[in-house]
């Protein structure tokens, strides 16, 4: 079953193509990476599916729902949530708070409600903050125990992207995008953000991941697509696609792909 | 000047203070999340006043009403007046500020609001003319207390007990609701908060409309207090109000209530003190500098740290934490020589440069120590002159009261010269 589809998106800066007339589509329960070099427009399609920037051409469908050009408040209440690659925590804020903020789009409030604070809400509070302590001890003790209470700017770079994770995972979204979850991490922390990221796929999360280091796509996700110009040059199985002569073009040039 | 009028000064600095206070949480709120200072906040307050005084003229406060549906008068007042301007900030916000914020540079919707306010006073000065208005005189409570020569007036109590009742709401509000974690998600990161699924345009709206309230609430108390409200008065108050966010450190609720408070008491201290009262609090400055000069900082200095804390700004700080291991590592780098030459460095002060100290010592460790034992030299020996003029030399000279703000804007350079980030430091998002 196809949870996101993205047809013939385009974006334009100017007369910059940063997504050129790109398709995909995004089956239930699996990992789709998405690799390509410095600037082929990853990040730009996050930004193009959360709703930061409408599209200039093209639809997105979440299930069957056009959501291209709605507010990203609203897609994130669709059920669309991130990550982002330079790190966005609340860093003021306590980690369990940065997880409460992050479950918005389930728990409703009415202007009534947050002033006479009636016993439901309190009821729902309280669901709320034992739930965000469920999904931060996915990491095991990294982000509990004391730690709770802590603000979010006292926490290591790793732990923030785990964080980050949690918040995103704190509203059950439909569709979980990744923005290099692994980067900032050492090779032992990558192999295991890479588990991790796996659990969370078999737990019935559908995943878009973009990601520089390789060992986490292979060994992470179902299909590949790679992009280079904002333009879509391989798709499939990791192996076809890390040997695919565009994408070692793209990544190493063109003399060294006639060579290899 | 007994002790009985110090009292009653400080009431008096108090009382000015929480009406600061509630227009100064307008000024911060926004600025928290917009990032621009909101300069029409200061007509809003006056407009808000202006609102509650009409209800009260129109609805005629009879002299012999029975004390209870006079109550309920002003409180209906108070809500009319809540309800007007809330709408009238929620309109100026959406009209002037929305299309600007975000899309042209920082300084359009800065224009934007100055424009604003001039508009909002002419169309005052339009309606109303120039003759103040008056509050009714039924609608003020006009009891009071005797404690020794010293009078305090009910109203100013009651301005005290609305100010800290709505604070202490105000500060729930934001740390406990959902709505307020939504606020302080947006305060910090906009986009992220969108994200989130946060609709960031009605978190923006409802600050607006909680400032424009707290302003409302605000004006109708300064009406009561003083009887009366011109129509320029929001200029003044507006930027008395928004240097106390300054002092207290703007984007911070709490830092807006105690820089509203200082500035009250050091308005109401500075012209109604003699100097031989002022200069104690001199003394008790020139105290904490001597403390710091002879005890804090050569112990650092010993124990082979670079001085951060605490008379730098939170932001440094938290920059300072990122270095904290480079400084652990330095620690032990630094030699016993050097930590004994940086802590003699603070006993001495200006001193040094006869000594020719840099020279001998090319450590950049002992050079920082040295900037700074002069620095704080200076600042003990300027602020011991002070105390002997004001305690010895001038002790009955008194400020008069045209000096008030000068005084008052005086402190505040002072201040912020000692802690550029305000007293409990600045809270504004951090952009990316």
């Amino acid at each position: 079953m196809k949870i996101l589809r993205v047809e013939n998106l385009t974006k334009r800066f100017g007369g910059l193509y940063a997504v050129n007339n790109l398709s995909f589509s995004l089956k239930k329960g699996e990992i789709l990476s998405i690799i390509g070099p410095n600037g082929s427009g990853k990040t730009t399609l996050f930004n193009l599916i959360t709703g930061i920037y409408p599209p200039t051409e093209g639809k997105i469908f979440l299930k069957d729902d056009d959501i291209t050009g709605l507010r990203p408040d609203k897609i994130a209440h669709k059920g669309i949530k991130r990550t982002f690659q330079t790190l966005r925590v609340f860093p003021n804020m306590t980690i369990l708070e940065n997880v409460l903020v992050g479950m918005h789009p389930i728990i409703e409030e009415n202007i009534f409600n947050s002033i006479f604070h009636p016993p439901i809400m309190k009821r729902q509070q309280k669901e709320a903050t034992e739930k965000a302590i469920s999904i931060l001890s996915f990491f095991g003790t990294r982000l509990t125990g004391t730690r709770l209470h802590h603000p979010a700017n006292s926490l290591s770079y790793a732990n923030r992207r785990r964080l980050e994770i949690c918040r995103a995972l704190a509203s059950d979204p439909k569709v979980l995008l990744l923005d290099e979850p692994a980067a900032g991490m050492n090779p032992k922390e990558s192999l295991e953000i890479m588990d991790q990221i796996k659990q969370i796929r078999d737990k019935g999360y559908s995943i878009i991941l973009i990601e520089h280091d390789m060992k986490v796509v292979k060994g992470a996700s179902n299909r590949v697509i790679a992009l280079d110009y904002g333009e879509k040059i391989a798709e499939g199985t990791p192996k076809e696609v890390s040997e695919h002569p565009r994408v070692i073009e793209a990544y190493l040039g063109k003399k060294v792909a006639k060579n290899a | 000047m007994s002790v009985t009028s110090f009292l009653n000064l400080t009431v008096n600095g108090i009382t000015v203070g929480m009406i600061y206070a509630l227009i100064a949480l307008g000024y911060t709120m926004v600025y928290g999340i917009l990032e621009f200072i909101n300069f029409a906040h200061g007509e809003v307050f006056t407009i808000g006043g202006y609102f509650g005084a009409i209800f009260l003229t129109w609805i005629i406060i009879q002299p012999g009403m029975p004390f209870v549906l006079k109550i309920t008068l002003i409180i209906l007042a108070f809500l009319f007046s809540i309800i007007a301007t809330s709408l009238l900030g929620e309109t100026v916000y959406l009209i002037a500020y929305k299309p600007l914020v975000g899309k042209s540079s920082r300084i359009g919707p800065l224009l934007s609001a100055i424009g604003v306010s001039i508009v909002l006073q002419n169309l005052i000065l339009l309606i109303f003319g120039t003759t103040p208005i008056t509050m009714p005189v039924e609608a003020i409570p006009r009891g009071f207390f005797i404690i020794g020569d010293a009078y305090i007036r009910h109203i100013g109590l009651i301005i005290i007990g609305i100010t800290c009742i709505s604070m202490f709401i105000l500060s729930l509000y934001v740390k406990k609701s959902r709505m307020g974690q939504a606020m302080r998600a947006t305060s910090q990161d906009i986009e992220a908060a969108e994200m989130m699924g946060i609709n960031t345009n009605r978190i923006i709206s409802i600050t607006f409309i909680i400032g424009s309230a707290l302003a409302a609430v605000a004006g109708i108390l300064v009406c009561m207090y003083y009887g009366t409200l011109k129509f320029n008065i929001g200029f003044l108050y507006g930027l008395k109000a928004f240097t106390a966010c300054v002092v207290g450190g703007i984007g911070s609720i709490p830092g807006a209530f105690i820089g509203s408070l200082f500035i009250g008491l050091i308005e109401n201290y500075s012209i109604g003190l003699k100097f031989n009262l002022l200069g104690i609090f001199v003394a008790l400055v020139f105290l904490l500098g001597t403390y710091y000069q002879f005890y804090l900082l050569p112990k650092k200095a010993k124990a082979g740290i670079k001085f951060i804390a605490p008379l730098f700004s939170k932001r440094e700080e938290e920059k300072g934490s990122l270095v904290t291991t480079e400084k652990k590592t330095k620690k032990d780098l630094m030699s016993m020589e050097e930590k004994e030459m940086a802590k003699k460095a603070y006993y001495f002060g200006p001193l040094l440069i006869f000594f020719n100290f840099k020279k001998k010592n090319p450590s950049s460790f002992v050079a920082f120590h040295v900037r700074q034992s002069i620095k704080i030299s200076f600042f003990n020996l300027f602020v011991f002159i002070t105390m002997i003029l004001m305690l010895f030399i001038f002790p009955n000279f008194q400020i008069s009261s045209q000096w008030k703000d000068v005084v008052t804007y005086l402190m505040l350079i002072l201040i912020l010269i000692v802690k550029p980030s305000g007293l409990l430091g600045e809270n504004i998002p951090e952009k990316v």
